[in-house]
C-alpha cells in the first residue's frame, strides 16, 4: 500500500508532465486523521499532495460529469467500484471514454473509520493496511488489527475489487471474498407488510432530504433531476412522511437496472438511513425476474428495465 | 358512529390508469354495453400503459387513493408495438418494490384488458374494488396535511 502511494504520485507528475492530461482526479489527505478526500490537480507540483491509504473510499467517477466540461482529457484514478460507476456513465452516455485515462487501483477494501472509532482508536496518526492486517500508528505505539472487521460493510460484499475497466493498472490484482449482499434484503422480505412498513416509515421520516444520495451516486446523472425541477412540482418542500417516502422510492426507482451497488448512497448519508438497501431490492428482484445482470460490467450491454422480452414473467397476475 | 358502522361506510378510492387504445375503450363499452361496476373507480386515460409513471401511481397515494390500478392492451397487441412490454417490466419492478416497502401488493395491480372486453373490466373493478373494500382505507402513503 505504501508503494501504491508513491506510484500514483509518479504516474499523476509524469501524465501532467507530458502534457498528456490537464487534469489528475485523485485523493489528498483533509483535516482530520480519517479524512481522505477528492483531489483535483492540474499542475505537477501539486502532484505530492496525492494520496492512496485506507481511507480513500470516495467513488470519484462522478466528478467527470463536471470536470470533464472544457478539458482535453483527464486522468483518473479508479477502484473496483469507481470503475464500475465509470462504465455506468459511459453506459449513460454522460462520459466520452476518450477524454478519460484510467489508472486502475486494486482495492480490497477501505476502513470505516466509525468502526474504528467504536474500538476506542482515536486521534490516530497513520493507518495502513499491511497484507490482511491493518497497522494502526497512534500516540500509544503502533498496533495490528485485522484489516476485515473495521472495513466497510459495504466492502465485505464487493465482487470487484478489481477495476474492470482501466487504461493501466498500478499493483498486483486481489481476490475477492464476497459475503452475500442480498442478506438483509431477505430478512426485511421475511417481515410482515406492517412491520416492514413500520421498519421503513422510521427509516424515511429521519432523512433531511440533503439529496447526498443522490449528488454521489454514479446512476443519478440526469441534466435535470425531477426533484428539482419547479413545474410540474413532484416533491414538496413539507417534512412529512409521504413526501419522504416518495423521495426515497422514486430516487432507488430512478436507478433500478443501473445501479452499480457501489454502497456511496449509504456511506455518504448523514442519518445513516440504510438505502442500498433499496437499491439492492430493486437488483435482486431485476436478477430474478429478467436473469442476472451486474450493471456496470460492460457499457456496451443494455440495463434490464430499457429492454423487454416478450416472454417476459411479470410480478402481477396477468389474466 | 360506531366502528362497526364505519367500516361499512367506507367506500375505496380506486384510481385507474387506463391505456387510451384497450382499455379505456374497454370501459367505454362496459358503458355503452349498459354493464355496471362500481362508482369507486376514476379513470384517468393514458396514450399507453408505459406512459405511467412511477410518479403518477405514488401521487395517486399520496391523495387518497386505495388501490391503484394500471391496465394496457395485453401484451403483443400495443398500439406502440413494443409499449405494455417495458410496461411489464416496469411495473412489476414497482409493484414488488411497494411491497418491501410494506404497501399491501393488492392495492397496486396490473390488467391487461383489450378494447373488446367490456366485461372483463367490468369484472376486474368489480374485483378490485371489493379486495380492497376488505383490505380497508390506506394510511400508508398518504399525504395526511
Amino acid at each position: 500500500m505504501k508503494q501504491l502511494n508513491d506510484t500514483i504520485k509518479q504516474v499523476a507528475a509524469q501524465s501532467l508532465s507530458r502534457g498528456d492530461v490537464d487534469l489528475v482526479i485523485g485523493w489528498q489527505k483533509g483535516d482530520l486523521w480519517w479524512q481522505s478526500y477528492p483531489a483535483f490537480v492540474e499542475n505537477e507540483q501539486d502532484t505530492a499532495s496525492l494520496t492512496w491509504d485506507p481511507f480513500c473510499v470516495a467513488n470519484l467517477s462522478r466528478y467527470l460529469l463536471e470536470e470533464q466540461e472544457g478539458k482535453n482529457k483527464v486522468a483518473i484514478f479508479v477502484k473496483g467500484c469507481d470503475a464500475l460507476g465509470l462504465n455506468q456513465l459511459l453506459q449513460d452516455k454522460r462520459v466520452d471514454r476518450e477524454k478519460v485515462y484510467l489508472y486502475g487501483i486494486p482495492c480490497d477494501g477501505l476502513v470505516d473509520h466509525r468502526k474504528l472509532e467504536a474500538e476506542g482508536f482515536k486521534w490516530l496518526s497513520e493507518v495502513r493496511k499491511e497484507g490482511k492486517e491493518l497497522v494502526l500508528v497512534g500516540r500509544n505505539g503502533e498496533q495490528k488489527v485485522n484489516a476485515r472487521d473495521y472495513m466497510y460493510d459495504k466492502c465485505l460484499t464487493c465482487r470487484y475489487p478489481n477495476p474492470v475497466a482501466y487504461d493501466q493498472m498500478l499493483g498486483e490484482a486481489v481476490e475477492a471474498q464476497p459475503e452475500e449482499r442480498f442478506a438483509s434484503v431477505k430478512e426485511l422480505e421475511e417481515m410482515s407488510a406492517d412491520e416492514r412498513f413500520t421498519y421503513w416509515a422510521n427509516q424515511f421520516s429521519r432523512c433531511i432530504r440533503c439529496f447526498a444520495c443522490r449528488n454521489v451516486c454514479p446512476a443519478c446523472s440526469c441534466r435535470e433531476c425531477i426533484f428539482d425541477i419547479p413545474e410540474p412540482r413532484w416533491l414538496g418542500k413539507a417534512k412529512e412522511l409521504s413526501e419522504d417516502q416518495f423521495y426515497h422510492i422514486i430516487r432507488a426507482y430512478h436507478v433500478a437496472g443501473r445501479c452499480v451497488d457501489c454502497g456511496e448512497c449509504t456511506r455518504v448519508c448523514p442519518v445513516d438511513l440504510p438505502l442500498q438497501e433499496l437499491n439492492r431490492k430493486f437488483i435482486k428482484d431485476i436478477n430474478e425476474l429478467y436473469g442476472e445482470y451486474d450493471a456496470g460490467v460492460d457499457p456496451e450491454t443494455e440495463a434490464p428495465l430499457v429492454t423487454y422480452n416478450t416472454n417476459d414473467p411479470a410480478a402481477f397476475p396477468e389474466s | 358512529m360506531s366502528v362497526n358502522a364505519e367500516q361499512q361506510a367506507f367506500e375505496p378510492l380506486i384510481v385507474v390508469f387506463g391505456c387510451n387504445w384497450c382499455s379505456y375503450a374497454g370501459g367505454d363499452l362496459a358503458g355503452t354495453s349498459r354493464m355496471t361496476y362500481p362508482p369507486n373507480v376514476r379513470v384517468i386515460r393514458v396514450p399507453c400503459s408505459s406512459r405511467v409513471n412511477p410518479n403518477f401511481v405514488l401521487r395517486a397515494f399520496q391523495r387518497g387513493a386505495d388501490g391503484v390500478v394500471v391496465a394496457g392492451c395485453h401484451p403483443g397487441d400495443c398500439h406502440y408495438v413494443t409499449g405494455n412490454y417495458y410496461a411489464r417490466r416496469r411495473l412489476s419492478a414497482l409493484r414488488r418494490f411497494l411491497e418491501f416497502i410494506g404497501v399491501e401488493p393488492e392495492r397496486f395491480e396490473v390488467h391487461w384488458i383489450s378494447g373488446s372486453e367490456g366485461a372483463k373490466f367490468a369484472r376486474v373493478m368489480e374485483e378490485v374494488t371489493e379486495k380492497i373494500r376488505a383490505l380497508g382505507p390506506n394510511r400508508k402513503m398518504r399525504d395526511v396535511r
